[in-house]
């Protein structure tokens, strides 16, 4: 193939041309199109990630629906377990109810001190504190005593008694002296 | 074949270099790549406004949506706390001791002829077995008073077997004393015990459903002597 012979100003021109064009096509895809696919690829991310976090939360919404369904006895259960505790400091509303109680069963002068509160072990727990007390029933008949543990046990079931103390009254051995350590859970407000 | 003359030879020629002038042609070439790059630029703008828009829109979804979705979250969270505090906290209920029975039982198991005069209970901590250890302290009254206390410990071995585990009971004391009892106008004598008892509770025990026994009373006093 013969060529046309090139003048030095042709090859000039030509080189002249071949740098306008490298710089057009570095300006174009470094300041136009560059940025703009930059752009296009963040937007794109973007989107995925929306409708991963979409589509994640109607799970988690799904999860929460059926877990509402499952946890509605242990809801209840909770409830209840937690309308047996008064508002206020339990220091304040624990011993009045002993010594109703007992006296209730006809056990007067029930007296409860609070010996100490510790937290429990249990993780699950850290909302709860351990109430630990000394009952002190004074003057006592052993029958009207076992009847009303038994009650305490069953009306109390947060109530649980570690120790028991039951000394004979020296000058009246139909009465007994009782002594109740017990531990309650309460929770913290 | 006549003999053609070209008297514009010049002018032909210049006109021909003009038409390859080279950077004329470039200045060309770049012009037209210049319209193909900008007709794809303005394409992937275009493409990318549509994507822009889809984004937005996903977005305001999202906006409407995770108010529910945090709700939802909180909501979870709160009752996987409730689900387990109330596990934790049934597991606490139903571990515990009812000491109820245990009191019916040892109420059951105290002849006429014995007296106890003090008891000391405790659980013990859960390193230690978790088990139950009761002390008694008590009189009992026969022709042979320590045949009574022994009849009183293997009641009480015998009935408490029937609900706890590993259940033993054993005389820590037992001896006789100088003064004696009057039981249906027979003086009797007497020996004290201090009787040691440990056992691992059911732990399927519950609560008494009924109250404990009355026949818990002690010895009238008249039936004491000292």
């Amino acid at each position: 193939m013969n060529l046309p012979k090139l003048s030095k100003d042709e090859i000039k021109k030509l080189g002249l041309s071949t740098m306008g064009f490298i710089f057009l096509l570095y300006a174009y895809f470094t300041f136009f199109l560059g940025p703009l696919q930059k752009s296009r690829d963040g937007t794109l991310a973007q989107i995925d990630a929306l409708r991963k976090k979409i589509d994640g939360s109607k799970g988690e919404i799904a999860k929460a629906s059926n877990l509402e369904k499952q946890a509605k006895e242990s809801t209840v259960r909770f409830a209840a377990l937690k309308s047996l505790i008064p508002d206020g400091a339990p220091i304040a509303w624990f011993p009045p109810r002993m010594k109703t109680f007992f006296a209730n069963q006809q056990i007067d002068h029930a007296v409860a001190r609070l010996e100490s509160n510790t937290s429990f072990k249990q993780p699950e727990l850290t909302g709860w504190t351990k109430h630990n007390w000394l009952i002190e029933l004074p003057q006592a008949d052993f029958a009207a005593f076992g009847k009303a543990i038994a009650d305490l046990e069953n009306a109390e079931p947060l109530l649980s008694i570690t120790k028991l103390s039951i000394h004979v009254l020296p000058n009246d051995p139909q009465f007994q002296q009782v002594g109740i350590a017990a531990t309650t859970a309460i929770e913290k407000r | 074949m006549g003999l053609h003359l070209n008297l514009l030879h010049e002018e032909i020629l210049e006109q021909r270099q003009r038409q390859r002038d080279p950077l004329k042609i470039g200045m060309l070439v770049l012009a037209g790549c210049g319209a193909l790059l900008f007709i794809y630029y303005a394409w992937n703008a275009y493409r990318t406004i549509e994507i822009k828009t889809r984004l937005s829109r996903i977005a305001a979804d999202w906006q409407k949506f995770e108010p529910r979705v945090t709700q939802a979250q909180k909501r979870a969270t709160e009752l996987t706390n409730i689900i387990n505090t109330t596990r934790v906290l049934d597991d606490y209920i139903d571990n515990r001791f009812f000491w109820g029975p245990l009191l019916e039982k040892l109420s059951r198991c105290v002849p006429p002829n014995a007296q106890l005069s003090s008891l000391e209970a405790s659980m013990l901590d859960a390193e230690r077995g978790g088990g139950i250890s009761i002390t008694i302290d008590g009189l009992a009254a026969a022709r042979e008073p320590r045949s009574a206390a022994e009849d009183l410990r293997q009641m009480l071995l015998e009935q408490l077997g029937k609900s706890y585990f590993d259940v033993k009971a054993e005389f820590k004391t037992l001896e006789d004393v100088e003064s004696v009892a009057n039981i249906g106008g027979t003086n009797m004598p007497m020996s004290r015990y201090i009787l040691v008892i440990t056992f691992n509770p059911n732990t399927n025990a519950k609560p008494a459903a009924t109250p404990p026994p009355s026949r818990t009373k002690r010895r009238s006093s008249s039936n004491e002597s000292s």
